[in-house]
């Protein structure tokens, strides 16, 4: 009986941190096909070992499961199949300003891209951090590293885009 | 401070993952180090950038079809699993005592978690609005700590281990009691979340209950009744030194109540 119970407790968490999940899969992964086949994938082995959860950030157990998806999508697709092109990949824009703020929406499409170019540890350690305002410890345990890994790539992460953006703007070092 | 210790701290302190002296002296060597300050500023803009609702992809809703769609299958395939319901007393008794508890907290949350969702159908338009989603949190995270393999994260008595504990955590270190000699014994405390703030969680014992006290921020506080229930669990809203905060367990409303008026009481 507790199994009912427990398939409602995930199935609760997988809908409330539905987009969180899908948006580290699509970062992950790139694809809108792919993200969404790892999150439903996740929910399935979520449901399944609920009973390895023990406590902490409910949250960061469920992402925790999204990427290893993630990764196993990643590893059964090979290196061949190709990323959304930089155009189709662009997030839908939050608001609807109108295209006086060119210059806003050109610096939006810069960063991400210089976030999809970045190597993926670097890119998941921000996304965790940035996106989901994960702790280094809740990162730690989502990536399976050290807390200090998690530092060393938040804070690559970090430089090497502050370098890109840096010099693909030179004369705007203020940025948005 | 000087800038060859403070700039390796400089992204920790953005992060918020100083302590509060460490971010104390950083902040006294930034407030007079240009150069540092500027160091700080980028990544500020960095920051600001990076968290642009722009980059971010929101589940398509074929995505969220399919997701209930899997967790209606998951729960169908679970209920028809257990349905054999001749063996589960003679299985009930070889479990130890604790794991009958955690699947009776279980099958709780299972009913919360149903009586949620009619208040809120399909995650849209809430019902009661921001105040449902704090009840909701509340009681969520009691059953989950009442799941878990422990429901404190920092496992003590005294209450002079448990404040400092806080004080690194969150903004505000709550008041910390034990009241052990009325009944009321302290377990410890834990972080937990409502909605996305992190709030700090005083446990306590009495008798065969587990008690969670969440000290919450005034603008999360204010949409509460003074006092709840849902499916045999009850939550008491109070004030703890000047801060609000809500008791959380399933004792009778008087023991309840017994417990909100020691933590009401001023020191």
């Amino acid at each position: 009986m507790s199994g009912v119970a427990t398939g409602a407790w995930v199935g609760e968490l997988a809908q409330r941190h539905l987009d969180a999940a899908y948006n580290l899969g699509r970062w992950l992964l790139g694809n809108e096909q792919d993200a969404a086949d790892a999150v439903h994938d996740a929910y399935l082995r979520a449901a399944r070992a609920a009973h390895t959860y023990a406590g902490g950030n409910a949250r960061a157990w469920w992402l925790a499961i999204v990427r290893n998806c993630c990764l196993s999508k990643i590893a059964t697709r090979g290196r061949d199949r190709p990323l959304d092109d930089v155009a189709a990949a662009q997030p839908r824009s939050a608001g609807d300003e109108v295209e006086q703020d060119a210059d806003a929406a050109q610096a939006r499409a810069r960063i991400a891209a210089q976030l999809r170019a970045l190597p993926p540890e670097f890119r998941e350690a921000l996304i965790l951090r940035e996106f989901e305002d994960l702790s280094y410890r809740e990162i730690a345990d989502v990536l399976g590293v050290p807390i200090g890994t998690v530092m060393s790539r938040l804070s690559r992460g970090r430089a090497l885009l502050q370098r890109a953006l840096g010099e693909t703007m030179p004369e705007r070092s203020d940025g948005l | 401070m000087d800038c060859k210790r403070a700039a390796p701290l400089l992204e920790a302190y953005l992060d918020n993952e100083l302590d509060r002296a460490e971010a104390r002296e950083l902040e006294q060597h930034v407030d007079g180090c240009a150069a540092c300050r500027a160091a700080l500023t980028r990544l500020g803009e960095l920051r600001a950038a990076l968290r642009d609702r722009s980059l971010r992809h929101a589940a398509p809703a074929s995505l969220r079809e399919r997701i209930d769609a899997a967790i209606h299958a998951e729960t169908g395939r679970v209920a028809a699993a257990s349905g054999a319901t001749g063996r589960g007393r003679r299985a009930n008794a070889r479990l130890p005592a604790w794991s009958r508890l955690a699947a009776a907290c279980v099958l709780a949350f299972a009913a919360g978690g149903a009586s949620v969702y009619l208040w809120k159908p399909h995650g849209g338009a809430t019902v009661a609005g921001e105040s449902a989603d704090v009840v909701h949190d509340l009681f969520a995270a009691h059953w989950r700590a009442l799941a878990a393999a422990s429901p404190v994260d920092v496992v003590s008595s005294d209450r002079h281990t448990v404040k400092p504990w806080f004080a690194g955590k969150v903004a505000q270190a709550p008041l910390v009691r034990d009241f052990a000699e009325q009944g009321f014994a302290l377990a410890g405390g834990r972080i937990d979340y409502v909605g996305a703030q992190r709030v700090p969680v005083l446990v306590y014992r009495h008798g065969q209950h587990l008690i969670d006290v969440f000290v919450l921020p005034e603008t999360v506080a204010a949409a509460l009744p003074p006092s709840l229930a849902r499916e045999g669990y009850g939550a008491v809203s109070l004030r703890l030194g000047g801060q609000p905060a809500v008791v959380v367990s399933d004792m009778d409303g008087h023991e309840s109540a017994a417990l909100a008026r020691l933590l009401d009481a001023p020191q």
